[in-house]
């Protein structure tokens, strides 16, 4: 296979890839899992928090991604996500723990922000800890 | 005349608030750093958003768009007679002019729109408590957001625009900010701007060039979908602003104070040694006259 998809993965925080070329890229579409191939038809789609795998030559790697949107045209795939992470710096037992955190802070109910900002959050430890999960079952 | 001693204990107290304003100007140096960088990466995710609702919305049909939710974030409202305004200031002083300036801003625009009544979003204590010391006026704080600063995160713009579009969607007619912007370390500007209802995009007629694209869910959920994030991508960016020429006004503002701190300290270690040599002269004087006049 020659031809190669170009993925870019953006969030407001950080540019996180790119333009690297690729091979495979699945995304966590609105409807259900999605894959891409070059030579894919254009397409916008929407994105639900879950896990985006791309494929480089044999090598994958998984980001965890939340919400957003990918656009795919001319083999170039575009994620436009609102937080991203590579699955290999995310760390179980510290999401474990941020989750018990916000679970902790949910459950505590302080002022209006700091309710919003839990409820974030727990979204967040509890994608990755299903990330971390996932990984080591990989693994073994 | 003030006597040694006291001379001495105001030097003290002089040289210790020095100290705290350069510390305070260190902090704010240090921290501008990463503030400005914040809103560098924050660039590239505004631009792409930006290109893909132009995009979308030059696909969408007109009729399409009417009968969807999403045409009311475009459409004029009046009659409510009621305003919000978004407020953004920060949460703590000694950072010279740059509450002041927006205040004053909003001061203006108040006066313009009496008669109305206004919902404001306060982010930033300054704001709030301003608020809530006005008087005579059909003014309601709707929402406030404190103590964001100097760690705003997208979560932050993700709960403001929550509540924006819910004052939006229920209350006003449409929504005003009022923010810093930062133009450069040395500078910074009050910026006043029409939020909601968004009129930057317009039906061009002709066709977008995502002609050929497919959708999934269709165009119309995806404009509705994808317009909140628009404006959150926006409103991130406009707290990275305010954060950083906040952080800006007060790096100079401490300067300036250390600098005026270390002039007032040299002026009076000049006044404390002119007192001394005063007085050793004074006893001199005394002594000599006083030996003269026994002596003979």
């Amino acid at each position: 296979m020659d031809k190669k998809l170009i993925l870019s993965i953006v969030t407001p925080q950080e540019v996180y890839l790119e333009e690297i070329p690729v091979d495979f890229v699945a995304l966590p579409a609105f409807e259900g899992e999605m894959g891409i191939l070059p030579g894919h038809a254009p397409f916008m789609v929407q994105l639900k928090d879950g896990l985006l795998r791309y494929r480089t030559n044999a090598e994958e790697s998984v980001f965890a991604i939340l919400g957003g949107f990918a656009q795919i045209e001319n083999d170039r795939v575009t994620i436009l996500a609102e937080g991203a992470d590579l699955a290999k710096e995310i760390d179980e037992e510290k999401e474990r723990q941020a989750y018990q955190r916000a679970r902790d802070a949910l459950a505590m109910k302080g002022a209006d922000i700091d309710l919003d900002a839990a409820q974030a959050a727990l979204r967040k430890a509890a994608l990755r800890m299903k990330i971390a999960e996932l990984r080591r079952k990989r693994r073994k | 005349m003030a006597s040694l001693r006291d001379i001495r204990r105001h030097i003290a107290s002089v040289k210790n608030i020095k100290q705290i304003t350069y510390a305070m100007k260190m902090v704010a140096a240090a921290r501008i750093k990463r503030a400005q960088k914040a809103i560098f990466n924050s660039r590239p995710f505004a631009l792409k958003m930006e290109e893909t609702v132009r995009n979308l919305f030059a696909e969408m049909e007109e009729e399409d768009f009417k009968s969807s939710p999403t045409h009311r974030l475009f459409e004029k409202k009046s009659e409510k007679n009621c305003i919000g305004l978004v407020m953004v200031t920060a949460d703590k002083g000694l950072c010279g002019s740059f509450n002041i300036n927006v205040l004053k801003t909003a001061v203006k625009w108040l006066r313009n729109n009496r008669g109305k009544k206004i919902k404001v979003i306060a982010v930033g204590k300054k704001g709030r408590d301003f608020c809530k010391r006005l008087r005579g006026l059909d003014l309601e704080i709707f929402y406030e957001m404190i103590g964001i600063f100097p760690k705003v995160s997208y979560v932050h713009s993700n709960i403001l625009c929550d509540e924006i579009l819910k004052l939006y969607h229920n209350e006003a007619d449409e929504i005003k900010l009022i923010y810093t912007e930062f133009k450069s370390m040395m500078s910074q500007s009050v910026e006043t701007k029409n939020v909601l209802p968004l009129k930057s995009l317009k039906f061009s007629g002709e066709k977008g060039r995502m002609d050929d694209f497919e959708f999934e869910p269709h165009k119309a959920s995806l404009l509705e979908a994808l317009l909140p994030r628009y404006i959150k991508a926006e409103f991130y960016r406009i707290l990275l602003e305010s954060q950083a020429a906040e952080l800006a006004a007060r790096m100079n503002a401490m300067e300036n104070a250390s600098k005026n701190a270390a002039d007032i300290i040299e002026g009076l270690t000049l006044k404390l040694n002119k007192t001394r040599q005063a007085m050793i002269t004074t006893e001199l004087t005394e002594i000599v006259s006083g030996a003269q006049a026994l002596g003979g």
